[in-house]
């Protein structure tokens, strides 16, 4: 068995205690995060986290896709703002 | 002619009609006829020999807002959203959208706030739920924030800690 299989995905316990926290509450809170190391998981799916990113704090929403990935993927440290004459923004 | 293409899908720099220059006194009409790495190669109407093509390089080209499609619902042009003023819902100011991203968890709405320091939001109808494009606002209710740290510093949070758990 791999290594990595395992050991299990890592996640700061601090951030697994919020999440779960959070979504007792039922509460739409942005839960603030310096870990960009921990591994997203299934019972995040709904809930939004603000990654820093070294400065400032990057709005996750977490969908089901995302599972597995860390929250640093999503948080970006050296932005390309770039630009688009046509590009679109869903709202959710 | 290689053009350097900012809309969504490259391809489509030639799908919304004529294109002009900066200042808007001249026209061109491109059509795609390839792709290369970053850019796209057209030809230009009226334009058929090199020293044509020279005088070109380095132009920037723009479309017609009125040319783009309309967007369906809930869906907005960037650049119909930036620049819009955000208030509260009871009505007071909050800042201005300074930029819309999407780094790969759902779209992001950057506002500077009037006290110039800079906020990002989710862009969701719970967070946003008013965009009226027509009169240059949009209503933003900031959700709570709550912090996830470490309670016992380093020990609890594993031996790198220190580094980025704070």
């Amino acid at each position: 068995m791999a290594r990595s299989v395992w050991k299990g995905p890592f996640v700061d316990a601090f951030v697994m205690k919020k999440a779960e926290k959070t979504r007792a509450s039922g509460r739409n809170e942005v839960i603030k995060i310096w870990s960009r190391r921990s591994t997203i998981m299934p019972h995040f799916v709904g809930l939004t986290f603000g990654v820093y990113n070294g400065h400032k704090f990057i709005p996750v929403l977490v969908t089901e896709n995302m599972v597995g990935h860390k929250f640093g993927e999503f948080s970006p440290t050296r932005t390309y703002y770039g630009h688009a004459a046509d590009k679109k923004a869903k709202r959710k | 002619m290689r053009v350097k293409s900012f809309t969504a899908d490259p391809l489509d720099v030639a799908a919304y009609g004529p294109v002009s220059d900066e200042q808007g006194k001249r026209s061109f009409r491109l059509k795609v006829v390839g792709e290369a790495k970053g850019v796209v190669i057209c030809t230009i109407a009226g334009v058929t020999d090199r020293d044509a093509a020279e005088a070109l390089k380095g132009v920037t080209l723009h479309v017609d807002r009125a040319s783009l499609p309309e967007p369906e619902e809930d869906e907005f042009y960037h650049a119909d959203l930036i620049g819009l003023a955000a208030e509260l819902s009871d009505g007071s100011p909050f800042g201005r959208v300074r930029g819309i991203y999407d780094f790969g968890a759902g779209d992001v709405i950057e506002i500077g706030r009037n006290d110039g320091t800079v906020i990002m939001l989710p862009f969701t109808k719970a967070v946003v739920p008013m965009v009226d494009v027509k009169a240059g606002r949009l209503v933003v209710e900031p959700p709570p924030e709550v912090e996830a740290k470490p309670e016992g510093g380093a020990e609890e949070a594993g031996e790198e800690e220190g580094e980025d758990g704070r």
